[in-house]
């Protein structure tokens, strides 16, 4: 079995986001970054999958500029065997389609049995590169899995619905799994483990030899949300007394109580 | 008539070949004791405990004999230490018999148990005796009668209650019938000089002849309940005898609250922290061995008190047990994870302890190897934690580039900026993002502008030291936090660190050593002590109450205890002291990483911490470690007694006396 998880490195979501120079996407002055949390999930599962047979072997891919190396690492020490960096400086201008292209310009060389990554990334959250990559390697797909098995060549997804409503999916291989939250628990990476990961190989491909799709679509402009108006905080007195002002509140200034 | 005694009267000379078998093979047996517990202890991990051996014997000695650390606790300690003394002199006055008639007669036909000497030689050993069945039989109604809480009684506790008072009253009854045959009317001048033997001659019924009898007996006997004793030691908690002087010799004499560094480079090791009993080092194991389970550590901690699974002195009897089954047991299991996470790693228990164990090390280690050989957490609160300290560089998961945020309109300013300044501060996590501490932070500006210190941070450079992560076993985020730490100390020449929170102080200037930085590290507290002293500062005395709250990393960390005394006085403040205060503190339950994580056990220990402050009824508790301040604050709150109590940090009680 030959599987393959695909993961971005992201912004930690509590920073303070200000747009770049060009005002087409955010600036990561003083930003912290850390694994994207859905392509967590699908690292955790592409790991007990690769631990159920020992005859397995388990890549981990990242396309982005040099600080994604630190994810890959965490990846490597949470059990994948090897990992792939397609340097890109300028990741962040390319589309979804474009990625997905670069990915698939590996995939196709590589043989994998199943591909598993986050349903979505949870800075640009376009949700896109996990069927994308399906379709250009011709693989099923099943998305926003939150429980995984496998039985010969045939995988079984639960997946999320709307309205917490479940459904299951039984999907042939190849395939490429999206993962949600509730999937699993990412495992802490133990430091014999960190240490081992220490060795093992990342391998650096160039983004140019896997694709030269163009974009299909470009993000225009970055910008925080127009202020509407002001918050209201009510302080101080006792709780009857703060509900009483609370309920003036919405009646004057809400519809919500009217009907 | 002569002051001395016929030794060996009445049993005779042919007594002493038998008794010294006898004795050798009461000391075989002892030897044998201790050598089979040598391989026990072996079983443990290299760790150079003998180094320096002069002053640890000088230490040792001191420590035993003046029975230093069970009179920490006056009762029962006084008791414990009368026993000793008493003890102690019977044995040494039965070794003098030994000198004198082996030794001195043989070889130099010296007698030295006679006239002044004698006289006093009999009254010291008798009032020796005598304070010996007294302290005795006090523990004897403290253990069986009126027994105190947690204390654990076992067949070893009665057996040793019983060899050792049955040794005492057969000595006196063996010295009553001697007495009553060759002193009492013989010589009454010299029978003064034994008040308890004389008081039991007076008592012996019978003629000479059956005293006699009764005397030839009882010394047998004797003499095999004092061998017993001494080849029982090694099997039963009179081993304490040996090992815990011993262990005075083997204590940590690094600074205080250290800790192992590990070698995270190290490529060739297996494990990281203690799961086995072989994972632990010798000096672990031998610890175990050397508790009594007097249970003074539990009497202090906080976790115990507030109805947590966690007992110090379980923790070590756990480990002991565990070493006693062999090198591969599981301690982790046998101490439990619900135990070891309850830890706030106060060190009350180790502070306490008389036998000079080393418990929170031990509790460290096992979390390491939870944390770095398994990947587990206490709670799904300590995974968070642990993974904003890994992404943001504080607990709070909060940007890090907002860490200068809090000195937004002072005059302070980042090394990046000016790196001119006096003194660095390293505000800490707490006084950078937690809206309280920030204040405080603010109000340490206001003191050091007064007394024209120019202080500098780093702003978004300073990362959390590591602390609360090391604490939870987290070694190799806490190396990766104080590496950065120490790499931008050095880019800015950094000397002098003042901290606003005392696990800062301690992380910084104590722990910080093993990994190169080398500089001077203080608490604002003694900062302000400082600036005070040499007159940079000056205060004007504002009366008022309060009681004060020594935090366990100032106290038994770093033993600050006088300086915040000192400078509240200064401030004009009457203080009222808690019952559990100095080096005797009671934890608020937020160091060891707690403060990060919920307390779902038992009650809260911030809430018991208030309820003592209340007791002084004072208005104000000051306290000077954001941790503190939070957990206090906390306490008052679920306490319901706002109204009553307010919890300050020393700095703003100073802040607003500036004169």
């Amino acid at each position: 079995m030959k599987i393959l998880v695909c993961i971005k490195q992201i912004p930690d979501m509590a920073s303070k986001f200000k747009p770049n120079a060009a005002g087409s996407w955010f600036s990561e002055a003083d930003l912290a970054f850390r694994m994207n949390e859905y392509d967590e999930y699908a690292v955790e599962e592409a790991v007990k999958l690769r631990e159920k047979d020992p005859a397995s072997e388990l890549a981990v891919l990242s396309v982005g500029p040099a600080r994604v190396v630190e994810a890959l690492k965490k990846a490597l020490a949470m059990g994948c065997d090897r990992a792939v960096h397609v340097p890109d400086e300028e990741a962040y201008r390319k589309d979804p389609w474009q990625i997905a292209s670069i990915i698939a310009g590996y995939a196709k060389k590589g043989n994998f049995d199943i591909i598993f990554t986050g349903m979505q990334s949870q800075d640009r959250g376009s949700a896109q590169i996990g069927p994308l990559l399906a379709g250009m390697l011709g693989f099923s797909c099943v998305t926003t899995a939150i429980g995984f098995s496998l039985e010969g060549r045939t995988a079984t997804a639960k997946r999320e619905l709307e309205g917490g409503a479940k459904g299951v999916v039984k999907a042939a291989l190849p395939a490429v799994i999206t993962c949600q939250l509730g999937l699993n628990t990412p495992r802490y990476p133990t430091l014999p483990n960190i240490m081992k990961a220490k060795k093992k190989e990342i391998a650096v491909l160039n983004a140019a030899e896997l694709s030269s799709e163009a974009a299909l679509a470009g993000t225009e402009k970055f910008y925080a949300p127009v202020k509407k108006g002001t918050g209201l905080v009510l302080e101080g007195g006792d709780a009857a007394a703060l509900a009483g002002k609370l309920i003036d509140v919405l009646k004057e200034k809400t519809t919500v109580l009217r009907g | 008539m002569e002051a001395t005694r016929e030794i060996y009267w009445n049993v005779g000379r042919g007594a002493i070949p038998p008794m010294y078998g006898f004795f050798a093979a009461a000391a075989g047996a002892m030897a044998y004791g201790f050598y089979k517990k040598l391989a026990v202890y072996r079983s443990g991990k290299a760790l150079d405990r003998v180094s320096g051996p002069a002053d640890r014997l000088a230490r040792a000695v001191y420590w035993a004999l003046a029975q230093l650390k069970v009179l920490r606790n006056p009762f029962p300690g006084l008791f414990h230490a009368g026993f000793f003394w008493g003890f102690l002199l019977l044995t040494a006055g039965t070794a003098l018999i030994m000198v004198q008639e082996d030794f001195t007669v043989r070889l130099f036909g010296l007698r030295f148990l006679q006239g002044d000497f004698y006289r006093g030689y009999s009254l010291v050993l008798d009032l020796a005796g005598l304070a010996a069945i007294l302290t005795l039989l006090v523990f004897f109604v403290r253990r069986f009668l009126y027994r105190p809480k947690g204390l654990e009684t076992t067949a070893d506790d009665c057996l040793a209650h019983a060899l050792l008072f049955f040794i005492l009253v057969t000595g006196f009854l063996i010295e009553g019938a001697r007495m009553a045959v060759t002193e009492l009317h013989a010589n009454p001048e010299l029978a003064r000089f034994s008040p308890v033997g004389l008081l039991v001659a007076g008592l012996l019924p019978g003629s000479p002849a059956a005293l006699e009898g009764l005397h030839k007996s009882l010394w047998w006997v004797h003499m095999f309940a004092a061998f017993g004793f001494i080849a029982f030691v090694p099997f039963g908690k009179l081993r304490h005898l040996f090992l815990i002087p011993v262990n005075y010799f083997f204590s940590d004499t690094g600074p205080l609250g250290g800790l192992k560094t590990l070698d995270l480079a190290d490529e060739n090791a297996q494990t990281f922290g203690a799961e086995k009993v072989n994972e632990l080092s010798w000096k672990d194991i031998y610890d175990s061995d050397a508790c009594v389970s007097c249970k003074r550590c539990q009497d202090e901690c906080p976790a115990y008190a507030t109805g947590k699974t966690l007992s110090p002195m379980k923790v070590i009897q756990d480990l002991r047990r565990s070493a006693l089954a062999g090198p591969g047991t599981d301690i982790v299991a046998a101490v439990t994870d619900k135990a070891l996470w309850a830890c706030t790693t106060c060190r009350a228990c180790q502070t306490t302890c008389p036998a000079a164990i080393e418990h929170v090390p031990k509790i460290v280690e096992m979390r390491r190897s939870m944390t770095l050989m398994k990947g587990e957490f206490a709670g799904e609160e300590g995974r968070a934690a642990i993974g904003s300290f890994e992404v943001n560089k504080n607990p709070f998961g909060l940007p890090n580039a907002g860490r200068a945020d809090w000195a937004a309109g002072l005059s302070v300013r980042t090394l990046a900026e000016d790196p001119s300044a006096d003194v660095l501060y390293f505000a800490g996590c707490y006084a950078s993002f937690d809206r309280r501490n920030k204040a405080v932070a603010a109000r340490f500006m206001e003191i050091c502008s007064k007394a024209g210190v120019k202080v500098g941070m780093l702003g978004k450079e300073e990362q959390c030291c590591g602390e609360p992560a090391r604490k939870l076993g987290n070694e190799y985020l806490y190396q990766e936090l104080a590496g950065e730490n120490i790499k931008t100390f050095g880019k800015y020449g950094v000397k002098k660190i003042v901290t606003a929170c005392p696990h800062c102080r301690h992380t910084l200037g104590v722990h910080y050593r093993d990994l190169g930085f080398g500089g001077e590290v203080v608490h604002h507290t003694v900062f302000i002590k400082e600036l005070i002293d040499s007159g940079r500062l000056k205060l004007k005395a504002l009366p008022f109450e309060f009681t004060y709250h020594d935090s366990c990393y100032l106290s038994r960390y770093s033993g600050v205890t006088e300086e915040p005394r000192a400078v509240l006085a200064a401030a004009g403040g009457s203080l009222a002291e808690m019952e559990r205060c100095g080096d005797n503190s009671f934890c608020c339950g937020g160091g060891g990483g707690r403060a990060l994580l919920e307390e779902k056990e038992g009650t809260k220990i911030s809430v018991e911490r208030v309820k003592m402050a209340r007791a002084t009824g004072r208005p104000v508790v000051v306290s000077n470690c954001p941790f503190c301040l939070t957990m206090l604050e906390d306490g008052i709150k679920a306490a319901d007694c706002e109204a009553a109590l307010k919890a300050r940090d020393l700095a703003e009680v100073v802040a607003e006396r500036l004169a």
